[in-house]
């Protein structure tokens, strides 16, 4: 009997140790809700190039067409969506 | 998106006086800002999408904002795909649209930092909601301030201001200097946060930081906005400089409305994570 007791006692306080501390707990459930979905961030399966000469350089060398998205009196960058 | 996998993407801006204007931009502009045979001027954005073939030369540029297709307006996204299917056979395309890559976020190439995503819960602006992604490259110096201590201890939050500074909407239009059309950026973070131990976990040592900030930017009128910050910060065993940094932002912005005459107060959020994970 006592060494059940002592058992339960000691699951008791190795179930606490390992317990997620709740502030922890509800920082990481807000990261991962406002961390945008695969969805959302579609834009990046696209092959993006910082700047026309690199994107005209490399469409030379692999023969491929660029699509380029001309901006008029504004400066922002549109890759990082700060645009 | 799959209509877009061919192509190598970027970007340019600019202004039409600038110098040194690619000759694809010249060639795009010239036909957008012609005068009109008569009638009055057409509609347009300030936004186009030109399409060049292998060598550079423009096949075909586009309002990327003007949606008008047979005087009926019809969503962007089907008005970009219409002509990206027109572009499609002048380029050699066909039906080369292929698979979709795989999602490449930005990376500091190896490099220290913390990525920050950001949105703005704006409901008539819904491209707003699309989220920011920035990478910040952190010193051992900046990573110092997040330091791990056995006691809680404050931690200024200007000492953070090149990852926090990052936290503002994504449409420059919102906050945009009038003469040189850039963006006004965060000149001050302010607020003590508190950076607290707790329980270990997986072997490694651990803090929260939490509290709240306030940001405010360079332009007119001492413009600032808050929110609260909750990160959960490990450690090595036997090391006090951060492992690993996850949080979140998240706070209120007051968007004012020219057109309404009205100040929104819209929640701005943001995710932080450190990079290389």
């Amino acid at each position: 009997m006592r060494i059940k007791w002592v058992l339960c006692c000691l699951l008791f306080l190795v179930g606490f140790a390992f317990a997620e501390n709740p502030s922890a707990k509800r920082i990481l459930a807000g990261y991962e809700a406002l961390r945008p979905s695969a969805k959302d961030l579609a834009m990046y399966r696209l092959d993006w190039e910082d700047s026309l000469d690199v994107a005209l350089n490399r469409a030379i060398k692999e023969n491929r067409p660029i699509c380029m998205i001309i901006i008029h009196a504004k400066y922002g960058d549109i890759t990082s969506g700060h645009c | 998106m799959a209509q877009l996998q061919p192509y190598i993407v970027t970007s340019w801006h600019g202004h039409r006086n600038d110098v040194g204007i690619p000759s694809a931009v010249k060639t795009v502009w010239r036909k957008k800002f012609q005068l009109p045979r008569r009638g009055f001027p057409q509609k347009q954005s300030n936004v186009d999408i030109a399409l060049l073939d292998s060598i550079g030369r423009v096949v075909h540029s586009f309002d990327a904002a003007y949606n008008e297709e047979d005087g009926r307006r019809v969503a962007i996204e089907q008005h970009t795909a219409r002509q990206l299917q027109y572009a499609a056979p002048l380029l050699g395309l066909g039906r080369r649209s292929g698979q979709l890559r795989s999602l490449k976020l930005p990376t500091l190439n190896g490099k220290r930092g913390i990525r920050v995503f950001v949105s703005l819960g704006d409901e008539r602006m819904r491209a707003y909601q699309a989220p920011v992604v920035e990478v910040v490259p952190l010193t051992d110096a900046d990573w110092q301030h997040l330091a791990w201590s056995a006691k809680e201890r404050p931690v200024p939050a200007a000492a953070l201001k090149p990852w926090l500074s990052q936290i503002y909407p994504p449409g420059v239009m919102e906050r945009t200097d009038p003469q040189t059309k850039f963006v006004y950026t965060i000149k001050s973070t302010t607020g003590e946060l508190k950076l607290t131990p707790i329980s270990p976990a997986n072997g490694k040592r651990r803090a929260i930081l939490n509290g709240v900030i306030r940001l405010t930017d360079e332009g007119p009128g001492n413009f600032s906005f808050q929110g609260v910050i909750g990160a959960v910060i490990t450690y090595p065993k036997d090391d006090t400089e951060p492992q690993s940094l996850r949080g979140y932002f998240d706070g209120l912005y007051p968007r004012t409305d020219r057109l309404h005459r009205d100040t929104r107060w819209l929640s701005l959020q943001a995710a932080f994570e450190s990079i290389p994970q």
